[in-house]
């Protein structure tokens, strides 16, 4: 387990290294400077010494050093859109809301969707399976920037229940965490209900209900932590989807989260935000992959993360 | 049975997950949480003692470093927690400030402004705001290691020293600054800069206190606390992405004049939340973008208030492949006269912004003795097809051409989008044999396009940053440095630089040359005007002094706001 863990780890400063590498190089060839969005009033004089103020006019591989052996001191650099503020700094700032609101979602969201995908299959071909089975395909298929527009337009401005944005107190992360959660909870249960019914009619659950085993004890015990699996694989990127913020739904929102951030640096060129919240993302990434993969085993004790092969 | 049990045993966790999730919120944001129940009790008890203006804001501050603005979010702010020599009052009407203006002397030969500080400005801390800090603050703006872009702009060729300060080869206490004592400000210009009064509101003339600065080092500005006021409001708060709150600051020398308790705003992106927020009373004032503009303009509370910003088409005579074309004048004059502008509007903006056919906008400058509007209006360059057909054949004549495709450079937003569609449809209707290609792509790259000169036709605005003709016409002479038409006409230069020169001391026949040159300008088609921008916005009814945007700089002045229920 433990040599395990360190191969992973290894495997995880690599993939990082070989990512900010590629983003580094990437951003050089981009076109513009950040410099450029002054509507023509700078004079090239004026470009040459900002290049060389944020050390721009170093050749490309002295600078690629300079940022690597920054990173290594956790120092990400100074935004160039606004003015002066550390990286690192703007990213704790934002990554809060957004990682507030994506865990809340997820959390609501894969419980319900399980719970939901659990009882359609034991209630299978119900009118309660049915339901089920239209709530998740209305869920899949509509986005959840249009789920939020009705909440606002509903709950907000019409009936006045909940505030129509800003991120201040509990009350009003409702709304933005209802339209993120059903996407989440509508995969979840769409897969939970196919895995449930396939385990459900497994020759080991027969056995289980020959040997007289009660119903909850096969449900909990032998079905659903086989059922979860799947799940559980999904979760994962998802997980990261969501807590990296959903620009479009922190927008409609006022969520003073990531997401609109990366957009916005990209668009104004802002080189150090950019492969900060890359960084981010990264990191987040190979992290709950990992988790991801460690959790497989906890679940399932069929998959051996000593074994090697499967990864 | 059991079953079920397992049920509220999951739902049960589900709540106390959610509960913790939302408590941690919380703690992170206990301070948060207060000052959104004080937000409430304001609009609950209908502000008798406390009368807090409730804005929105399309972005967060990029910066509230005075030298370091150079966008509209960045100078609103920061002329509402400063205060320099002068400032505007709403509509565009410069005032006095820290100076008192009715005092201020300026040598005959227009070179040397003495300006008599008000002995009773403070800084917030309590420290008087004296003509040292005036030094210091204009001294910062142009060392070059502070990278400041309006300070070389604005400064160099006009104050003294500047512009070899900004080069490096002068130290930046060489700056034609001084202090002769603690209420007694000179300034020395190279040449006479007959429309000063206006120009030293831009944020880089202001005062900064040397000590704090300093003290603060790279943290100034980037918070309420590194932040060190001397104007109507400070900062009390300040939530990247979030908001940021004012309130009245008690050390402001005219403090009894300023009627607001404070001001809080919101960052809103989103348009439509924008307007929900304003319909259910969490806002007292919101901007209108889109199709909201038609929606609400018979509300009462609907206002559009007029821009000193005039766009037009740009057409590149010095293009890579068709500078040929280009350069022809009936070519031009076709191009110019051969879209509706009113579609233009009614398409891109939706609003009631004014079709025009000039370049400066109209109700900017006055004549100096009588009054009169810069702006005469002029019919050259109207939208007229025939007309526009009639140049088109003599140029295709000319040129020898039946078939001619253009590119026509914008942006990839949704308007940028917009605008290029339209005027696709529009030359392309009316022009036959004319093929417009569009090319959308982002800012970054334009600007690259534009550099290299690859394109033929693009939409572009201009905001004036100082109340003077100066600020538009100086754009178009040979070689200018945003001259990016490749416009040249030696009349027009030599105009544009009598303005400058001889006339800068003589107001009414320097008024009369720049309006001769903006002739020429038009007479020439070097450009093809489109329209004056309006800004639409929804108020309460209760807010007074917010109803007109200043023409340039800060777009209103809040300290002359107030809340009147």
């Amino acid at each position: 387990m433990a040599k395990y863990l360190i191969q992973r780890l290894i495997y995880m400063i690599i993939t990082l290294f070989i990512i900010i590498t590629a983003t580094f190089f990437l951003m050089k060839i981009m076109p513009g400077s950040p410099f450029n969005n002054l509507g023509g009033k700078i004079t090239e004089e004026q470009q040459a010494l900002l290049e060389e103020k944020y050390g721009l006019d170093d050749p490309v591989p002295v600078q690629y050093f300079k940022y690597l052996t920054g990173i290594v001191r956790g120092d990400f650099g100074v935004s160039f859109q606004y003015e002066n503020r550390p990286v690192t700094d703007m990213l704790l700032e934002r990554i809060g809301p957004s990682a507030e609101l994506g865990a809340q979602a997820l959390i609501i969201g894969a419980v319900l969707g399980i719970i939901l995908g659990m009882i359609a299959a034991i209630k299978h071909n119900t009118w309660i399976d049915y339901t089920s089975n239209i709530v998740a395909v209305i869920g899949i298929s509509i986005p959840s920037f249009v789920f939020a527009g009705l909440l606002q337009y509903y709950l907000a401005v019409k009936w006045r229940l909940f505030p129509v944005s800003f991120w201040e107190s509990p009350i009003h992360t409702v709304l933005p965490t209802i339209a993120l959660m059903i996407f989440p909870m509508a995969i979840c249960a769409r897969f939970m209900r196919t895995e449930m019914l396939e385990v459900l009619g497994s020759d080991y659950i027969e056995l289980a209900r020959a040997k007289g085993v009660s119903n909850g004890s096969i449900m909990f015990k032998h079905a659903l932590r086989n059922a979860l699996i799947p799940v559980i694989t999904v979760l994962g990127p998802m997980t990261v989807s969501l807590m990296t913020g959903t620009l479009v739904i922190e927008q409609i929102f006022a969520v003073p989260g990531i997401g609109e951030q990366f957009v916005s640096s990209i668009n104004t060129n802002d080189y150090p935000v950019i492969m900060g919240t890359t960084i981010l993302f990264a990191v987040l990434f190979v992290v709950v992959i990992l988790i991801v993969d460690l959790l497989y085993g906890l679940i399932d004790p069929r998959i051996r993360i000593t074994g090697g092969g499967k990864d | 049975m059991k079953n079920r049990n397992w049920l509220f045993l999951l739902l049960g966790l589900l709540l106390a997950i959610s509960l913790v999730a939302c408590s941690t919120g919380g703690d992170n944001s206990s301070q948060e949480d207060t000052e959104e129940e004080e937000g409430n009790t304001d609009t609950d008890t209908v502000t008798e003692e406390e009368k807090i203006l409730r804005i929105s804001s399309t972005s967060d501050i990029p910066t509230m470093d005075p030298i370091m603005t150079e966008d509209n979010v960045s100078t609103q702010w920061i002329d509402t927690v400063y205060e320099g020599l002068y400032r505007q009052a709403p509509g565009g009407e410069i005032v006095s400030g820290i100076a008192k203006m009715e005092e201020t002397e300026v040598s005959e030969d227009g070179l040397t402004y003495t300006f008599h500080l008000r002995d009773d400005a403070k800084w917030a801390n309590g420290d008087p705001v004296t003509a040292q800090d005036f030094v210091y603050g204009w001294q910062r703006a142009v060392n070059p290691d502070n990278g400041s872009f309006y300070g070389n702009y604005l400064m160099s060729g006009k104050i003294k020293n500047a512009a070899q300060i900004f080069a490096g080869e002068l130290a930046p206490e060489e700056l034609g600054v001084s202090a002769p004592d603690e209420h007694t400000f000179v300034v020395e210009l190279e040449v006479p800069v007959p429309y000063f009064d206006s120009y030293v509101i831009n944020a880089n003339f202001l005062p900064a206190h040397q000590e704090f600065v300093e003290a603060q080092g790279d943290n100034f500005s980037l918070s309420p606390e590194s932040i060190l006021a001397n104007g109507p409001y400070k900062m009390t708060s300040w939530k990247a992405e979030n908001g940021w709150e004012l309130v009245k600051n008690e050390e402001y020398w005219d403090a009894e004049n300023v009627a607001l308790d404070g001001i809080s705003v919101k960052v809103l992106k989103e348009a439509d939340t924008r307007l929900s927020n304003y319909e259910t009373g969490n806002l007292d004032r919101v901007t209108l973008s889109g199709s909201q503009v038609k929606d609400n303009q018979t509300s009462p509370e609907f206002q559009s208030l007029n821009e000193a910003s005039t766009f037009y088409m740009k057409m590149n005579q010095e293009s890579a492949e068709k500078s040929e074309y280009m350069q022809n004048y009936n070519f031009r004059m076709a191009l110019s006269k051969a879209f509706d502008k009113q579609a233009y509007i009614d398409v891109v903006y939706g609003n009631d912004s004014t079709p025009v056919n000039y370049f400066v906008p109209a109700e900017f400058v006055e004549h100096p003795e009588t009054g009169e509007d810069f702006q005469t209006g002029s019919d050259l360059l109207a939208f007229d097809k025939e007309a526009a057909q009639e140049y088109w054949a003599k140029a295709k004549e000319e040129l020898g051409f039946e078939e001619v495709t253009l590119s026509f450079l914008s942006g990839d937003t949704d308007v940028a989008k917009d605008i290029s569609e339209i005027m696709k449809t529009e030359l392309e209707k009316n022009l036959e044999g004319l093929t417009i290609e569009t090319v959308n792509v982002p800012w970054a790259q334009q600007l690259d396009l534009m550099r290299t000169k690859e394109y033929e036709l693009a939409v572009s605005g201009w905001v004036p940053d100082y109340k003077d003709a100066i600020s538009f016409i100086d754009i178009f002479v040979t070689g200018g440095e945003n001259n990016d038409v490749g416009y040249s006409n030696e009349e027009y230069d030599a105009l544009v630089k009598s303005a400058k020169n001889e006339l800068a001391l003589d107001p009414v026949a320097r008024f009369e040359a720049l309006q001769e040159a903006e002739k020429i300008l038009l007479e020439d088609a070097a450009i093809a005007p489109i329209l004056q921008r309006k800004t639409s916005v929804l108020a309460k009814n209760y807010v007074k002094g917010l109803d007109q945007l200043n023409p340039f700089s800060n777009n209103y002045s809040f300290k002359y706001v107030d809340i009147e229920k």
